[in-house]
């Protein structure tokens, strides 16, 4: 118990209740600053329930109870961490927190359940969680917002049992249990009526797979046929990197503007895209830094915070927000330092590993417990491979195919979609670039794309060497693989294969069955 | 009923995805180019010097190395078919055009290729991977002409050597329209109360046509219509309700046979596979080019899941209702293969809609790609069909 990395058994924290039984010691002065974050983020939910809307909204949608967790959420993903590297998680975890709270207010007040402010919902735009927000990049008078992120996303990262309920709904209407839980609980969310309902036209898309596609289906048949809200299905061809299809996305994306602004009256206007795509690029350009840092043996900003970091900032931000540009600016600035002073996360570096696959959205802080307990550095994982292409600045023809571009290389579907070679080749690329000799792959098992390519990773990963580790999990239902199953995947590989002891083995078996 | 004269001929041809019929013509050196789903439009794949085979793993017993690869996770139709082909069962194959439609059969595909299970003596051998539009649209139209000319026919002429002018198109859009009349033709009869061919009988024939050369189906199809003209039904019909069978992939005919054994008629197959879509004409004039034609016919006739514009969707929906009408049908079976996640969605909205909003019967299930005498398949089937009679009791006696 102490200020040192790796001073303190963090699985004797877990009771196996709710909440585990202190606050982690970091030292004086680490303690303090993660005590103050930790107020804030009181704050910010204390100040969004100042509101009665919201009180309502809480009462009305039953995710919204998930969002109690909260802090624990954040005191998860940051256990272990000192010095630069708690600054770092904080500072990202914190602004997505404020972010989300933000975005539930704005859909609470065009709810036409509570706030019902038709002047503000007619602003309104819905964008489908799964996406590339950039066609709202030229409107700088709407509000371009998400149900499905508050309602099934964020959840399941507060509380692991947060969508099941939903997944029930949609297979007592009679869906197949075999599908991927997320569309499933999105659209058990809209059978369940338990959407807000706003806005003047909705925009949805196929990126992540033909589940979320045709889950898309029954949530635009509520909005359009019952709600009355006109939605556009925006397509991003599925093999991106060919050449033949970016007209094809480019031209969809004109559609899709159109669409926006026939249902809106709003004028598209490029001042504020390239003001837009100035703050994708500058983004881009320090997440480009960080990931060169993560190439040396002294990574900085690695783990489940950059996957969720860069998901944030890129898919729901998109360059929409300074305050994403100005966090880059500070962890950028820290990491920097951290790397000049050759800080250590943990102890003991044991193996460099990229994670790869679809995480476990009910477990996301399974990354900082692979350096907690086994050294296992994730130096970066397969959401923020994302793509690195410079947006252009001036030129609206090229913007087009830039946003059709961003679009189609959806964080995860740049990956898991477009042809074996971005999934399986690419990864022994990314292996070589970042010196790792482990893979941990995610195997989500209701995911086909990744399902698909299982036999191929295994003899390559034999062929080259690398040593690879399935986890697998069901990505939103913990009833089908709970957290210790993920858990002992590694533990077994690390002392059977790798002949290897913890470093912390109070982490080896967790009773957080139960824990927010 | 008296047995059709050729209906072992046609049975026959589904024993081994190399018949009898792919055999002749790759010996008359014709190519022969291999596809996995509707939405590459076969007849650009029967241009002349060339034909098409839509692949199946007839006889599906082990699929041990395709699920190592895949995992137990994916629909058998694709670890079948990528058992099939790691056995060496489709190394008759010149070259295979596949789109990255639904994702299992694209990773099937993928494998198949990275295993290089095909074209190892053949230099000319090529995997062609196509984008199909995801919404009927004209810029949809625009992307399949293009990823038609480029994956299709650009190949085909290149390294097999096919004229691919748009009088070859045309002859070939002019064999497949006939192929499409004749099996319209012999699926007319299923309208008839007391039918004189059986779903099964039927299900046969349309799927011959999918994995044979057309051409040399002709005559057989031919006399097979002229025989079906005076082919006295059974004097008692030994079918207790009519049902349209709506669903994904079937080319197995157990499917059909295991429905029509439990008392329900298959008086119209709205599946991969089946007739409806994929026997309807494609009608073409002289002022525009032909591949365009076939694009739009393709994009704008398809019933694929894959089309997610809300448009599209709810004439899916009126689709399968207006089978039902045209073939005075009782009730609907949705039917998906287990793991298939376009159809999982699809049969869950088209029951509830069928069900709820048009009133139908319907029946909802799961299946294995080769369904043998599947005792639940069958059960549910009969209870189906029961609970159908029970509602004609219930109406006739509210009259």
């Amino acid at each position: 118990m102490g200020k040192e990395v790796g001073s303190e058994r963090l699985g004797d924290l877990y009771t196996g209740g709710k909440v585990r039984r202190r606050r982690e010691w970091r030292g004086l002065r680490d303690t303090m600053y993660d005590y103050g974050c930790w107020l804030k983020i009181i704050g910010i939910l204390g100040k969004f329930m100042l509101l009665p809307r919201n009180i309502r909204g809480f009462f009305r949608y039953r995710w919204m109870s998930n969002y109690l967790a909260v802090p624990m959420m954040v005191d998860r993903h940051t256990a272990g961490l000192r010095g630069p590297q708690l600054r770092i998680a904080h500072t990202e975890y914190d602004l997505i927190v404020k972010d989300v709270a933000q975005l539930l207010g704005k859909l609470f007040k065009g709810d036409r359940n509570i706030g019902n402010n038709k002047a503000f919902s007619d602003k309104v735009v819905l964008e489908d969680e799964n996406e590339m927000t950039v066609f709202m990049m030229g409107f700088r008078n709407l509000e371009g917002l998400s149900r499905e992120t508050p309602a099934v996303y964020v959840p399941v990262l507060l509380n692991q049992d947060a969508v099941t309920h939903y997944i029930d709904i949609a297979q007592e209407f009679g869906l197949a249990g075999d599908v991927c839980p997320m569309p499933e609980a999105e659209a058990g969310v809209s059978m369940d009526d338990d959407f807000p309902i706003l806005g003047s036209c909705a925009v949805q898309c196929n990126t992540t797979c033909d589940g979320s596609l045709m889950g898309n289906g029954v949530i635009s048949k509520r909005l359009e046929l019952e709600d009355g809200i006109p939605c556009f299905q925006l397509v991003a061809p599925i093999r991106h990197r060919e050449d033949d299809v970016q007209e094809y996305a480019a031209q969809d994306m004109r559609n899709c503007i159109k669409f926006i602004e026939e249902n809106t009256g709003e004028k598209w206007d490029w001042d504020y895209y390239f003001e837009c795509a100035k703050r994708v690029n500058e983004s881009t350009r320090y997440r480009a830094e960080w990931l060169d840092i993560s190439k040396t043996d002294y990574p900085q900003v690695i783990g489940a915070n950059l996957a969720l970091y860069t998901e944030t900032n890129y898919m729901a931000v998109c360059g929409k927000g300074q305050a994403f540009v100005d966090a880059d600016r500070k962890i950028t600035k820290i990491a920097e330092k951290a790397y000049k002073d050759k800080v250590m996360i943990v102890p003991e570096y044991r193996h460099r590993a990229i994670i790869w696959g679809v995480q476990a959205q009910y477990y996301t802080e399974f990354l900082p417990w692979l350096q907690n307990c086994w050294g296992i550095l994730p130096l970066t994982d397969m959401l923020s491979m994302v793509s690195t292409r410079v947006l252009s600045e001036d030129d609206r023809e090229k913007a087009y195919y830039d946003m059709a571009w961003l679009n189609e290389n959806m964080i995860m579907r740049n990956r898991t979609h477009g042809g074996y070679k971005v999934l399986l080749d690419e990864l022994w690329e990314i292996c070589d670039e970042f010196h790792a000799d482990m893979v941990i792959l995610w195997e989500h098992m209701s995911c086909k794309a990744l399902d698909g390519m299982h036999g191929q990773f295994e003899e390559k990963a034999r062929e080259k060497g690398i040593h690879l580790v399935w986890a697998s999990h069901d990505l939103m239902d913990p009833r089908v693989i709970p957290r210790q199953n993920i858990r002992d995947d590694v533990n077994r590989y690390m002392r059977s294969v790798m002949r290897e002891e913890p470093l912390d083995p109070s982490l080896e078996v967790l009773d957080d069955a139960h824990s927010w | 009923m008296k047995d059709l004269k050729h209906l072992y001929y046609f049975e026959k041809l589904l024993d081994d995805a190399n018949n009898e019929l792919v055999r002749k013509a790759q010996s008359e050196g014709r190519k022969c180019i291999a596809t996995v789903c509707e939405n590459v439009p076969e007849v650009l794949m029967d241009l002349p010097g060339a034909f098409t085979v839509r692949l199946r793993a007839p006889r599906t017993g082990s699929m041990e190395m395709g699920t190592y690869y895949l995992t137990s996770l994916l629909c058998e139709y694709s670890r079948a078919l990528l058992e099939r082909a790691i056995e060496g069962g489709y190394n008759f194959v010149d070259s295979i055009v596949t789109p990255d439609g639904c994702t299992m059969i694209n990773r099937c595909i993928e494998n198949m290729e990275l295993l290089k299970t095909m074209g190892k003596d053949k230099e000319n051998f090529f995997y062609e991977y196509m984008e199909i539009p995801l919404k009927a649209d004209d810029n949809g139209l625009n992307l399949y002409v293009l990823q038609c000319r480029n994956h299709i026919l650009k190949p085909m002429a290149e390294k097999l050597g096919i004229d691919i002018s748009d009088s070859a198109i045309r002859k070939a859009v002019e064999e497949h329209n006939k192929i499409c009349r004749l099996i319209n033709s012999i699926g007319e009869y299923r309208k008839e109360n007391d039918p004189r061919i059986t779903g099964y009988e039927f299900h046969i024939i349309t799927l011959s046509t999918y994995v044979a050369p057309k051409d040399m189906l002709i005559e057989k199809l031919e006399e097979t219509l002229e025989e079906l003209k005076t082919r006295e039904p059974d004097k008692k019909n030994p079918y207790r309700a009519r049902v349209v069978l709506v669903g994904s992939e079937i080319d197995d005919v157990d499917v059909v046979k295991l429905i029509e054994e439990s008392g329900a008629y298959v008086c119209a197959d709205r599946f991969c596979y089946g007739s409806f879509p994929g026997r309807e004409e494609i009608s073409i004039n002289d002022t525009e080019d032909a591949l365009t034609q076939i694009c739009r016919h393709y994009m704008y006739h398809s019933q694929c899941v894959r089309y997610m514009n809300q448009d599209k969707i709810q004439e899916r929906r009126q689709y399968v209702r207006k089978l039902a009408v045209d073939h005075n049908a009782d009730g609907i079976i949705y039917e998906q293969l287990k793991f298939c996640d376009p159809w999982a969605y699809e049969r869950m909205v088209g029951t509830k809609v069928l069900r709820d909003e048009m009133n139908y019967p319907v029946l909802s299930v799961d299946r294995p790609y080769a369904v043998g005498s599947s005792g639940q398949l069958r059960t549910r089937v009969q209870a189906f069909v029961e609970s159908i009679e029970i509602k004609k009791i219930q109406k006739g006696a509210a009259k």
